[in-house]
């Protein structure tokens, strides 16, 4: 019995219990104790972690869901609908956490509902609030058949089915412009603050550099989401998609390079880069593992071809996301605010845990859902591409 | 229409009395202990900066950044001009206190249920026709309250009578223009007032542009993707079409042979 126990304790099992146990903790912390307790926010930094690690970059890294769904259904590539529905999980998961997120970050949370009834069409934050909402529901419709087809009754399950295939590209082409938008005005958000922003992120067209960072960096967090479940939850796909997914996201990035570096020139804010500054530092930080890094890597066939090397590129594309959508909510802000701000533990805690949430969700729901083609013949045949045809999803 | 109200502030005439703050925290019934800055406690300080004094409080912008960032417009311009919070529906989400550019709203960081905290320019007293409790209390003529027009036009004189002053009314066109006025016989900047970051034009504006264009993106970005959902469809029928031509062909071919 004891040795069966022992067994069952994995070092993964350790690491998800350590971050449930400080989650909850952190979340107690903050909705009983209050703000002070739980962060090191204050009147000069009011927005902090929850926003730019929660928020910007979850919705960000849940932008594969509209890129592929549009690829798919409006484009008619194929090719991709191996991974559509694992986009689409991905997607709907961020967007849940982002939702639960919500919650947090807000002072009165109980009046989550307040921005559907009261409206201020001025607001960029409206428009956000108000495109993830559709967009939510949106998400859980596309989603929904994954679900409803493992329902025991046939009658119910073939109706529903039927009338959800009839209106689904109306659904798909609205999803894919709600997302567009909230994408884009979630850079947006940070036009208002002209003047506290720093120059080397602060642009008018910020709204636009959100929105072409966040497809290819949803993109990789997808790849690498495949290349898990892959590894460890015997599924199949053809490495091909992958592949020329790392294609696409080398080419996305080079899009979104050229016209950072125009907008920092017509901004004249290059001056700034080489300045000894903290945010000098962190844009060149953002710049080598956003940019340059992955592009580098991502010419290269040997990389793009090879699943563990292709992972760890996508997996730099994350990071200097992440570099980015901090950079903006955090590091821009400090100096003009006269802020210093460290995240306090219960911030990074209560984050963790919601994402350790929707990382479990995507796996369960991988293992008993039809998310990605199943391998029937053994593990070692994973890679394997299966002559490119379309597996069933 | 109500005539439009403001605040004049003359940095040459302070004297770094505080009365200002007192009468405010006593009208708030807030502890009476003078803060180095704003907080929810403090909706006016007086900063030292050199040998001056310079007072810190909530602009009352004409076209605020804050009610337009609000995302359930709890915050509103008045006709009389404050700018006003609606605590009751207000959903804590602090975006206003990143749009303001004067950095002026504070939030009970240490409450279960926080508010945002600013000056009113004590709006229940000016709607019954007083005046606020800081410049009532001002004993040097130094922050004053009146019509917004006459305002500048008394500031405009206290100007021009004296000629240490700057020539320069700082709030009647920043950002748009503001319902705190300020003169002084120092330049601005060395007392640490900021250009504001949209020069004279409203801080809104910033927003307007990239709101505004998003009607015309879903239009387009909507006409643009169903037409290539037609074409990718169009050609999925014709591929069929003609698969299933060939099929027949064959078939025929293989009958007749």
């Amino acid at each position: 019995m004891l040795t069966r126990i022992k067994s069952e304790i994995t070092l993964w099992r350790v690491i998800v219990a350590i971050i449930f146990v400080t989650g909850m903790y952190a979340t107690f912390l903050r909705f009983f104790e209050g703000f002070r307790a739980s962060t090191n926010l204050s009147d000069q930094m009011p927005w902090g972690l929850w926003v730019g690690l929660g928020t910007l970059c979850g919705i960000g890294l849940s932008a594969a869901g509209f890129g592929i769904s549009a690829a798919v259904y409006l484009l008619g590539m194929e090719r991709y609908r191996p991974i559509l529905r694992a986009s689409i999980l991905i997607s709907f998961l961020g967007y849940m956490t982002v939702c639960v997120g919500y919650l947090y970050e807000i002072g009165l949370p109980w009046r989550f509902w307040h921005p559907i009834v009261m409206w201020n069409h001025t607001s960029v934050l409206f428009d956000v609030c108000v495109c993830i909402m559709t967009y939510t529901a949106v998400l859980t419709f596309e989603f929904a058949p994954a679900v409803i087809e493992k329902l025991p009754w046939r009658q119910f399950r073939e109706t529903v089915l039927q009338y959800h295939h009839k209106i689904l590209i109306g659904v798909v082409l609205a999803g894919v412009l709600l997302s567009s938008m909230h994408q884009s005005y979630l850079g947006g958000l940070y036009l208002i603050a002209r003047g506290k922003v720093h120059p080397l992120w602060y642009s008018q067209y910020m709204h636009a550099m959100f929105y072409l960072s966040a497809i290819p960096a949803g993109l990789a967090l997808t790849v690498m989401a495949i290349y898990l479940s892959m590894r460890s939850l015997n599924v199949r796909v053809d490495f091909g998609i992958l592949s020329g997914g790392g294609r696409m996201i080398q080419l996305l990035l080079i899009v979104y390079a050229f016209f950072r570096v125009l907008d920092l020139a017509a901004n004249q804010a290059w001056g700034y880069a080489f300045q000894r500054t903290s945010e000098a530092g962190y844009f060149w930080l953002e710049m080598l593992l956003f940019l340059a890094i992955p592009i580098f890597l991502l010419s290269y066939e040997h990389v793009r071809s090879n699943p563990e090397r292709l992972y760890w590129a996508c997996a730099v594309v994350v990071a200097g996301f992440m570099a980015n959508r901090l950079n903006v909510s955090i590091n821009a802000l400090q100096t003009a605010m006269g802020a210093h701000y460290v995240p306090k533990w219960t911030e990074l805690a209560s984050s963790v845990m919601v994402i350790a949430a929707g990382v479990m969700a995507f796996r369960y729901a991988v293992i008993y859902l039809d998310i990605l083609p199943k391998a029937t013949s053994q593990p070692r045949s994973r890679w394997i591409s299966n002559g490119g045809l379309p597996a069933q999803a | 229409m109500a005539r439009r109200k403001a605040m004049l502030i003359d940095i040459k005439l302070c004297i770094g009395c505080l009365s200002c703050e007192t009468a405010c925290k006593q009208l708030h019934r807030f502890s009476p202990d003078s803060e180095p800055t704003l907080s929810d406690t403090a909706f006016t300080v007086v900063e030292t900066r050199g040998d001056k004094f310079v007072r810190k409080i909530c602009m009352h912008c004409e076209d605020p950044a804050c009610a337009s960032a609000c995302p359930v417009g709890a915050i509103g311009k008045s006709a009389l001009g404050p700018v006003l919070y609606n605590a009751d529906k207000c959903i804590g989400c602090r975006y206003c206190m990143l749009a303001c550019p004067y950095s002026v709203p504070r939030y009970q960081w240490s409450k279960l249920a926080p508010y945002v905290k600013k000056c009113d320019l004590c709006s229940e007293r000016i709607k019954a026709g007083g005046q606020p409790a800081c410049t009532e209390a001002c004993p040097a003529q130094a922050s004053v309250f009146g019509d917004r027009d006459e305002l500048i036009a008394e500031a405009w004189d206290r100007i021009r009578a004296d000629s240490s002053y700057v020539p320069h009314i700082y709030g009647v066109e920043e950002a748009g223009g503001s319902c705190v006025l300020f003169v002084s016989d120092v330049p601005f900047e060395k007392l640490g007032f900021k250009p504001a970051p949209t020069g004279n034009q409203p801080m809104p504006t910033l927003t307007a542009s990239a709101l505004g264009d998003s009607p015309k993106v879903v239009i387009m970005g909507g006409t643009i993707l169903s037409a290539l959902y037609w074409v990718t469809q169009r050609r999925r029928e014709v591929a069929l079409a003609e698969a299933e031509e060939k099929a027949t062909i064959n078939r025929i071919k293989e009958e007749r042979s």
